[in-house]
């Protein structure tokens, strides 16, 4: 039974059992500990999958969601202890008596340089969410709007931009290859001046770049250069009007 | 933050909130900021509220979108999941996982519950011939989804095996029950349920997900 049950924990942090199983499955969950950790670990998981699934939804929304909100009464948290320094603890000893069942707990030089490794990896992760949190502030933004451009050699290069956080968010996709010796490059254009605003990597066709100081640039414009971008765009490939 | 200024008055935080311009999320974590933002959300604080749904609504509407395939319909059920969130945030409890994990288990539960609730097949699949008309901001997102960190779950779910995969992401997007997946992949139950929990793991791993913080 308990092996059995144990399987659905998969499925359970998938939403993929039907009523009755869900509800069987709840009670297990609440007398093991250690499912209970491997269903919040899944349930992280599977929260992941929703990264790659953003749709902006209509900015009326926002207001509407706000407006309910501001009328809607809170519950109270109910009867569940706080989250103290106590829950913390306990927390920990449940992770680390599930770990050490699981032979995860590593220790020694080993587990140092795997520990420094994970810090950089992390650090990598954390850089590549915040700009992910910013893009997807732009792409909510309520004033969002939207310049498209199909350059005649192929590709596109597209511009969302929200004047309120004075941030745009550049995507280019299908442009033709560069070579690997050149990278294409970004400017906005103020009164005639250009001003680089971010350089694909070396032989990149494609790239999302975030770009700031749109509101009081006239042009957005697309550049290919050599590798690692130049001073000023030599050849000019794509041209968006901002204004 | 330490439980010793749990008490430390709403205002402040709220303050603190409020000060911190919006775009300029980037200085910490997303995920840590969501869990600060929904903590201040079950004290009542509406500015939080706000800065929460800028950080989690795309992502709850397109996840209510991909799973409910109708635009008005998942424009509904994010309503409701925001209201929701709103409503019992009190319940929220960092020791069972990040505040993102807790808003997108209640979104997915929702659209999953709306998908199930309408049992015709027929429906469905009128509503996915109506959803193949995209707007434009559709377009953009899909292309910036190929790139930064979605490229890493799009890695992972790359790694897993086939029907690992299908088994997953047949439930997750599709918003199918195991049995029906099994039904789909022509597989046996035992298995499916199987290759949903290895798959998970497998994904889990490589994706890094921690609960401890």
């Amino acid at each position: 039974m308990t092996t059995e049950i144990h399987a659905l924990a998969g499925a359970y942090a998938l939403d993929a059992l039907d009523d009755i199983e869900r509800a069987a499955f709840g009670r297990h969950l609440a007398e093991c500990e250690t499912c209970a950790l491997e269903v919040t670990e899944l349930r992280e998981t599977t929260a992941r999958l929703a990264d790659v699934s953003w749709s902006v939804p209509p900015p009326r929304l926002r207001e509407e969601v706000l407006a309910r909100v501001s009328r809607t009464r809170q519950v109270s948290p109910g009867g569940r202890p706080g989250r103290s320094g106590h829950a913390d603890r306990t927390r920990w000893r449940r992770w680390t008596a599930a770990a050490a069942a699981a032979g995860i707990l590593a220790v020694g030089a080993g587990a140092a340089t795997y520990a420094v490794q994970e810090g950089r990896v992390r650090d990598e992760r954390t850089a590549a969410r915040e700009q992910a949190a910013r893009i997807e502030a732009v792409l909510s933004a309520p004033d969002v709007r939207l310049r498209a451009e199909t350059p005649t050699q192929g590709g596109r290069v597209t511009l969302v931009i929200s004047d309120a956080l004075d941030t745009g968010v550049a995507v280019l996709t299908g442009m033709p290859d560069p070579g690997s010796g050149k990278s294409y490059q970004l400017w906005t254009i103020v009164d005639d001046q250009p001003k680089s605003a971010g350089v694909l990597p070396a032989g990149a066709a494609e790239g999302t770049k975030l770009v700031t100081g749109l509101r009081d640039a006239d042009e957005f414009a697309v550049s290919l250069e050599k590798a690692g971008g130049a001073d000023a765009p030599t050849a000019i490939t794509t041209k968006l009007t901002l204004t | 933050m330490t439980q010793g200024d749990r008490g430390t008055r709403s205002a402040r935080s709220a303050e603190h909130l409020s000060a911190v311009p919006d775009a300029k999320t980037a200085g910490t974590d997303p995920a840590a900021q969501a869990d600060a933002l929904l903590r201040a959300v079950a004290r009542g604080d509406e500015t939080a509220f706000a800065r929460l749904y800028d950080l989690v609504a795309a992502r709850v509407y397109g996840l209510a979108r991909r799973v409910l395939r109708d635009p008005a319909q998942a424009e509904e059920v994010t309503q409701e999941v925001l209201v929701e969130v709103w409503r019992t945030a009190g319940r929220f409890d960092t020791a069972r996982g990040s505040a993102t994990a807790w808003i997108f288990t209640i979104a997915h539960r929702r659209a999953v519950d709306r998908v199930r609730a309408e049992q015709a097949g027929a429906d469905r699949v009128r509503r996915l011939a109506a959803s193949s008309a995209e707007t434009p901001y559709d377009e953009v997102v899909d292309e910036v989804t190929a790139h930064l960190e979605q490229q890493q779950v799009r890695r992972c779910l790359g790694g897993l095996t086939e029907l690992q995969r299908e088994a997953i992401t047949l439930a997750y997007y599709g918003g199918h029950t195991y049995r029906e997946v099994a039904q789909l992949l022509n597989t046996a139950l035992p298995t499916i349920k199987t290759r949903m929990r290895d798959g998970l793991i497998r994904l889990r791993d490589c994706l890094g997900v921690e609960v401890a913080s």
